[in-house]
């Protein structure tokens, strides 16, 4: 049981103390020699910060300051030998004779050494066998918007993202090399300095399909580095975590022997709306004369509804009627509800280190308003971690993140009713916004959802960890953790007196508590081994893992008045409850052999059980292997001095997932969700089967081959990554649709298979790099085809079933009716598949393009001419489509809301172009919900981000105390070149594997302006 | 040594058994199949659960009478899934969401009722659960299961007889379509074991002998077995200490009653579970969406002194920001969304007995048949009927008031094409789309499914 588990868990963390002492004893370091130096960029003659020194015979380094200072304290005497190594320099190996000393180092493009961040452990690049993709994070992480996930848009091959939306703080859609699973999550695991985060949002609170995502929680300017870990070789040893790629966040740890460096970052500005994203509305006089013709057509086609020319609604008043359209005025909703949103962040970071500790510091606020009213987002967070050497053999250390996060919401996307985007665009433009006595006019006017909905949530995270490493023997270390990620979302809201939920209930205030709560319990036993040219690593290790999530809810209805908010004060009072847990176990181990640095080989073998799953069918096995030949150091290449690396590597692997789906999803149950009552008024419990059981349900799969080039030329100036993948995956966790006689629709089984294909390519070039100037460019373009292999039974998603899983296609293809064209003669709309007596079966609609990309990526190109930097990225994507639920919406009935200009451009009279069909309800032209015309090429590039910069000259910084000084300006999302009508990424739909349902109610993504002040002390 | 006797517990604690018990985790507000009809509180709560399916959204709670009421002439949709407008223009089409919904729920309710049919009869008499006892709920199951199968059968016609609960997915029945016969002769099944084995007490939101026999008439007026359906609804009709007009028309729904003597078989919802059609009937000022409305036709009917009567209370005109001309219908008007479903009410076993009357047209016949029809005119306040001999006439009136008195209830589609007048009153030239398409999903996974004649 779970009390055996944590004293096991306890004994282990137990042991590290008890074995401390044994290695604790030491005497004091005898002192004879001291070594002052400076490290100096041969280019600029600047001071390089971060430079690791180590001291020939020992095995601490240290780091040069922000200075480029550093100071050894020995026992060895003079002449002193030690190695200097920089990422970004060559690496200098001197003999010091004086106990001052001052090194240049050359700059150099080099790459090879860096040190990349793998499942359990770090790897230097030349030694990858596996497709690793790494971003430090200083590249992105000030683009404004809440979480880093969002910042990666066309920075890495093989991750596509996309920002469904321009409210700031909300779930974004992010695929690593496609999407791999129907019902089941296809996210990528996220990992926080060996935490397993949870990625899923806790929102239960509706706002119209859009979810706030639990990333927010972390800052990203405590972040170091991020790594996406994307072919099997990598993520295998996350087993049944991988199937999706694994994306790993290193946070900020400080440094040994340095000075302690403060770092503040300042940073203000504002978000406004793309004017040219936003919808487009007729004028009162354009939306009456529509609403006129559609009228008086509808009534020519159908003479039972008794429309026409003579009872048009817009006719003169005299007569009845509206006024005509020429007397309608035009009233702005939108413009009322935009807003320049204020933009501001402040991060102070401190960072140091002595011979046996480290630690990192980072405080930071953030404040995002959305460019509509009302919506805004705000963290304030506290990160601390620390590392301490208690002996030569033992190390322990903790990673602490606190934050809370406050939104102030507003319900955007789905939705008619209370949707504050919805009711600015849905109201015809020719009404009143306040009647002629001055009051709101209608229910749920713009002008009273801004003041009369209160919607907010808190979230309080604690990320965190602590570890101990012991020393247990010749590269033999056992490292145990005990980690935890705590989340309490609060969500409150209230609607009062003057909204349609608030006179349905005479006011309404709700509230829920959601804790989730991880805790992760971890050992790792690893072995590296030199022998002669021979490199041999191994690791084993074991995890236990659970994850508790309860929520509780209560609504209160009948308050005596508006000043009444809490539920304490209301007439009825209602709430439920919920509770869900899963367990996971997992072995796992890894084995690595290195020849010559010449030949790789990997191995690796994971096994998880899941609570999730029947007693037949626990445990999964996913085995990875992967190798690499770096022919660079080949003889018959090593005449080749254009050509610094050259590897090819290949990797095959089984990965599996379980996400997302119900934790009880192979139980067969009843509900108790069913009561009735026995006599009038007096409601019992009830219940009934909601669930079929399937003891056989099991792992998703996914088996990945993937095979990779790395290539760097002339003096690494040239940098080219290429891979090509094949994921399938079978088995799939599948609410497979089953008959509905069977009194259920669907239940859980591992029914389908879906593959994906692709190709990325990575170049890096520093095109110049001179004294004063500098020119690097990264392109990468990455490219995926999904393909539903088997599935016996087509689905259909979405309502209205606008999106079906068909075997053959891709997902997130669209089923749909194909507008061929609107007959120039009857302004009648056609289909393909129309029957001659005009009408459309069923059998007509038919699976119609996908919301995926053919490819996408990005372009980076930063400069630096003295003291000033340029970077500007671009981000794309190509070939995916999108659905316009906007258009779909108010390009119809005119005399219901508000309408799209381009309805004006409606067929009219013989002759006339267009394939916007005649104005009536009758017959197809409006009433089929599911048609192609909607349908648009969502295509886009923009202008992800633009810095410029300006860093004080060292001399002016440290007159006026820093070491450092930079002063910028950072745009984003500054242009966007796309034939979608909006915002191509938006999407309107909580279903996290759902894309391409786009713009309803979805504020676009906000031009942003900010300038900002880095100092360092 | 210290440190290996921590390794090998380290290594030794990394043993698959110590794990089984840790990945056992239960769930806390569900049970496992197996163990959900073992006496008699979870017999109860099992036949509760039966009516909980009935209410719910995708049944009597709105999309089951939604098709209905868009299929006839009194109520249409104006809402944003213009898509339902098929419905009264009569081109359905087999993709139509709503349908599958439907179709799910009722088997899903059949299933429940199933559930409690097999099981139930098996389980122990005590003295706690008589023999008593186990009818009433076995009864209730068999009632509600006739009214399931009587919903799909003059919805889609025959269709798949599902008898036994489903157990597994691996054990799903290998059917096919029954007739249209077979399927009714499936509900008189049924609802004769009802009545036999319900008891004789008044419970107007359960199923008891009283709401069984109700059923029973319309079924014969359904079957045209003129004489049954006289018999079944005297039964009601003559049961004057519990059933009976209220008066004035409104007092069956206004002024939040329920459960009152005019009501036969409603169901119940409260605040928790509520009736979700009420939302789209209710109009805006009362936060609904008014997407559900009475049509311009039926208000007229309703307002006009000579036909409506006093139940013009059903419909009333309003105005919004943005139209202004709003029908809205009344009959779901609690703002709270309790409503309850009226599903038989003893004006209806009027109208069955006047109806079956005028149509047997044996000696007397059509003079009772103009009591029972003026006995709901007289109720309404609207002018009797008078032309007793004229027997078309007073066919054509009994229909002619069953679509006044049940203006915003489920009844006028089903009645129409009852009485073969549906293709003639709606003007529906195709004879096959007097029934509606089998959803395109079913078919497209259950090859037993045939699709209805001439729909797609």
């Amino acid at each position: 049981m779970k009390n055996r588990v944590f004293r096991y868990s306890l004994t282990i963390l137990l042991s590290h103390f008890l074995v401390y002492p044994l290695f604790s004893q030491e005497s004091k370091p005898l002192v004879n020699a001291t070594l002052k130096g400076t490290v100096i960029d041969s280019l600029t003659k600047e001071p390089i910060e971060g430079v690791t020194i180590q001291l020939q015979g020992v095995t601490h380094s240290l780091k040069s300051d922000v200075h480029g200072n550093f100071q050894i304290v020995t026992g060895q005497k003079l002449p002193l030998t030690i190695l200097l190594s920089s990422l970004g320099y060559s690496s200098k190996t001197i003999v010091a004779n004086q106990p001052e000393i001052s090194i240049v180092l050359q700059p150099s493009s080099d790459r090879l050494e860096e040190m990349v961040v793998v499942g359990y452990g770090t790897q230097r690049r030349r030694d990858l066998t596996g497709s690793v993709a790494r971003l430090d994070a200083a590249e992105v992480n000030k683009i404004p918007v809440a979480s880093f996930d969002a910042q990666l848009q066309g920075k890495l091959p093989g991750v596509q993202v996309v920002t469904n939306s321009g409210v700031p703080g909300e779930s974004i859609f992010l695929r690593v090399r496609g999407t791999t699973s129907i019902n089941s999550s296809s996210d990528p695991l996220y990992i926080v300095d060996g935490v397993f985060l949870n990625n899923t949002s806790l929102q239960t609170i509706g706002l119209g399909g859009r979810t706030s995502s639990p990333l927010t929680d972390i800052n990203p300017a405590d972040i170091e580095s991020i790594e996406v870990l994307k072919d099997a070789s990598a993520t295998a040893i996350y087993g049944s975590r991988g199937a999706n790629g694994v994306i790993i966040i290193t946070t900020k740890k400080g440094s040994y022997g340095t000075k302690t460096k403060i770092d503040v970052n300042v940073l203000g500005g504002w978000a406004e709306a793309n004017k040219a994203l936003l919808p487009k509305l007729a004028s009162g006089p354009e939306t009456a004369t529509l609403a006129n013709e559609w009228w008086i057509n509808s009534g020519l086609d159908n003479p039972a509804l008794n429309q026409t020319f003579a009872n048009r609604p817009f006719r003169p008043i005299s007569e009845g009627g509206r006024g005509n359209p020429e007397d309608q005025e035009t009233f702005d909703r939108l413009g009322f509800l935009l807003r320049n949103g204020k933009l501001q962040d402040y991060s102070v970071g401190v960072q140091g280190g002595g011979d046996r500790s480290r630690f990192y510091i980072g405080a930071g606020y953030t404040g995002q308003e959305a460019f509509i009213k009302v919506i805004d987002f705000s963290r304030a967070n506290l990160k601390f971690n620390f590392d301490h050497q208690l002996s030569d053999r033992v190390k322990i250390g903790l990673t602490n993140n606190f934050s809370r996060t406050y939104r102030n919401q507003a319900r955007t996307g789905d939705g008619p009713q209370v949707s504050l985007f919805n009711s600015a665009i849905s109201s015809a433009t020719n009404i009143p916004i306040f009647t002629e006595d001055g009051a709101v006019n209608g229910v749920d006017n713009t002008y009273t959802l801004v003041d009369n909905y209160d919607v907010n949530t808190t979230s309080l995270r604690y990320i965190g960890s602590a570890f101990a490493e012991i020393d247990l023997w010749k590269g033999l270390k056992l490292r145990s953790t005990f980690s935890a990620d705590y989340n309490l979302y609060d969500e409150s809201q209230y609607w009062n007196s003057k909204t349609s939920i608030g006179i349905a209930n005479a006011n309404q205030a709700t509230s829920g508590i959601s804790r989730n709560s991880t805790w992760i319990n971890e050992q790792i036993l690893s072995y590296q081994t030199n022998i002669g040219q021979h490199q041999l690593s191994a690791l084993i290790g074991n995890t236990l893992q659970s994850n508790t999530f309860d929520y509780a809810y209560l609504e209160g209805n009948g308050f005596a008045n508006d000043s009444y908010k809490l539920i304490s004060s209301a007439a009825t009072v209602r709430g439920s409850e919920s509770w869900s847990k899963y367990t996971i176990s997992s072995f796992f181990g890894r084995v690595g052999y290195n020849y010559a640095d010449r030949y790789f080989a990997e191995a690796t073998l994971r096994t998880d059980g899941s609570s999730k799953f029947g007693a037949n069918n626990r445990w999964g096995y996913f085995p990875a292997f992967s190798l690499g030949w770096r022919l660079s150091e080949e003889q018959f290449l090593s005449s080749a001095d254009w050509l610094n690396e050259f590897k090819i590597r290949g990797s095959y692997g089984i990965t599996g997932n379980q996400a997302g789906i119900s934790n009880f999803a192979a139980r067969g149950l009843w509900s108790g969700d069913a009561s009735y009552a026995n006599i009038h008024g007096t409601p019992l419990p009830g219940v009934g089967p909601f669930q079929l059981g399937n003891d056989n349900l099991r792992w998703e799969r996914t088996a990945q081959t993937d095979l990779g080039v790395d290539i760097a030329l002339f003096d690494h100036r040239l940098g080219i990554t290429v891979d090509l993948y094949h994921k399938y995956t079978s088995d799939l966790l599948l609410e497979q649709p089953i008959q509905g006689t069977s009194g259920f629709s669907d239940y859980w089984a591992n029914v389908g298979e879906i593959s994906n294909k692709g190709y990325e390519f990575l170049l890096n070039a520093v095109n110049i790099r001179n004294q004063n100037f500098t020119w690097n460019t990264s392109i990468n373009i990455s490219g995926n085809r999904n393909n539903i292999e088997y599935l016996p039974s087509q689905i259909t998603q979405y309502t209205r079933d606008w999106v079906i899983l068909k075997e053959g296609h891709s997902l997130n293809s669209f089923w749909l009716y194909e507008q061929l064209y609107v007959d120039p003669q009857t302004g009648d709309a056609v289909f393909d598949g129309q029957l001659a007596d005009g009408s459309l079966p069923t059998s007509a609609r038919k699976v119609f393009r996908n919301a995926y990309p053919k490819f996408y990526g990005g372009i980076g190109n930063t400069f630096t001419y003295k003291q000033f930097d340029l970077g500007v990225d671009f981000s794309f994507q190509y070939g995916n489509y999108s659905l316009n639920l906007y258009r779909y919406f108010r390009e119809r009935n005119p005399s219901s809301g508000g309408v799209f200009e381009n309805v004006l451009n409606r067929w009219q009279e013989p002759g006339d172009q267009t394939d916007v069909p005649r104005l009536t309800s009758v017959g197809l032209n409006y009433t089929i919900d599911a048609n192609s015309r909607y349908l648009e090429d969502a295509s886009f590039l923009k202008l992800r981000q633009l810095t410029f910069g300006y860093k004080l000259p060292r001399e002016l910084a440290q007159k006026v105390g820093f070491s450092n000084a930079r002063i910028y300006f950072l745009g984003s999302n500054l242009f966007l070149w796309s034939k979608y009508t909006g915002d191509p990424e938006s999407n309107v739909t909580s279903n996290p594997n759902s894309q391409g349902i786009g713009s309803f109610g979805t504020p676009p993504q906000p031009r942003t302006f900010q300038l900002g002040l880095n100092v360092t002390l | 040594m210290k440190i290996t006797t921590y390794f090998i517990l380290f290594l030794s604690s990394l043993t698959f058994t110590s794990c089984e018990s840790f990945l056992d985790v239960q769930p806390k507000d569900a049970v496992s199949d197996e163990v959900t009809i073992v006496d008699r509180t979870s017999a109860e709560t099992a036949v509760r659960g039966i009516y909980s399916a009935l209410r719910a959204d995708g049944y009597y709670g709105y999309s089951f009478q939604i098709l209905g009421f868009f299929s006839g002439d009194n109520i249409v949709y104006s809402g944003s899934q213009t898509v339902h407008q098929t419905l009264t223009n009569h081109s359905v089409r087999s993709d139509l969401a709503v349908l599958a919904t439907v179709w799910n729920q009722i088997y899903h309710t059949i299933n429940r009722a199933n559930h409690v049919i097999a099981k139930v009869p098996t389980l122990p008499v005590t003295t706690g659960f008589t023999e008593e006892n186990k009818n009433q709920l076995v009864g209730e199951a068999y009632f509600v299961r006739a009214l399931a199968y009587f919903d799909l059968a003059r919805t889609w016609g025959g269709v798949q007889l599902i008898l036994e609960p489903t157990s597994s997915a691996s054990s799903l029945p290998d059917l096919p379509r029954s007739t249209l016969q077979q399927t009714y002769e499936q509900v008189h099944l049924d609802l004769q074991r009802a009545e036999e084995l319900l008891p004789a007490t008044t419970n107007r939101i359960r199923a008891t002998r009283q709401s069984a026999r109700a059923l029973l008439a319309r079924y014969y007026l359904y079957q045209k077995n003129w004489d049954q359906a006289i018999r079944y609804a005297s039964y009601l009709i003559e049961d004057q200490t519990n059933y009976g007009l209220v008066t004035p028309y409104h007092s069956f729904y206004s002024n939040n009653a329920s459960n009152t003597r005019e009501s036969v078989f409603e169901l119940f919802y409260d605040v928790n579970n509520t009736n979700n059609q009420a939302g789209q009937w209710l109009a805006s000022a009362n936060g609904g969406t008014a997407w559900i409305r009475p049509s311009g036709t039926i208000f007229n009917l309703l307002t006009n002194p000579e036909i409506g009567g006093d139940r013009s209370s059903l419909v009333y005109r309003t105005a919004t920001a943005t139209e202004p001309n709003v029908l809205i219908g009344n009959l779901y008007y609690r703002v709270n969304r309790t409503d309850p479903a009226f599903l038989i009410r003893t004006a209806e076993l009027y109208l069955i007995r006047a109806e079956a009357l005028a149509e047997r047209n044996g000696a007397g016949d059509l003079l009772a048949a103009t009591t029972d029809l003026n006995a709901i005119r007289d109720r309404a306040n609207v002018p009797l009927f008078t032309e007793p001999s004229n027997r078309a006439a007073l066919i054509l009136a009994i229909e002619q008031e069953n679509r006044v008195e049940f203006a915003l209830e489920n009844h006028r589609w089903y009645d129409l094409i009852r009485t073969g007048r549906a293709q003639e009153v709606l003007n529906i030239s195709d004879v096959n789309r007097l029934l509606l398409p089998i959803p395109f999903s079913q078919v497209a996974i259950d090859p037993n499914l045939t699709q209805n004649p001439g729909l797609d």
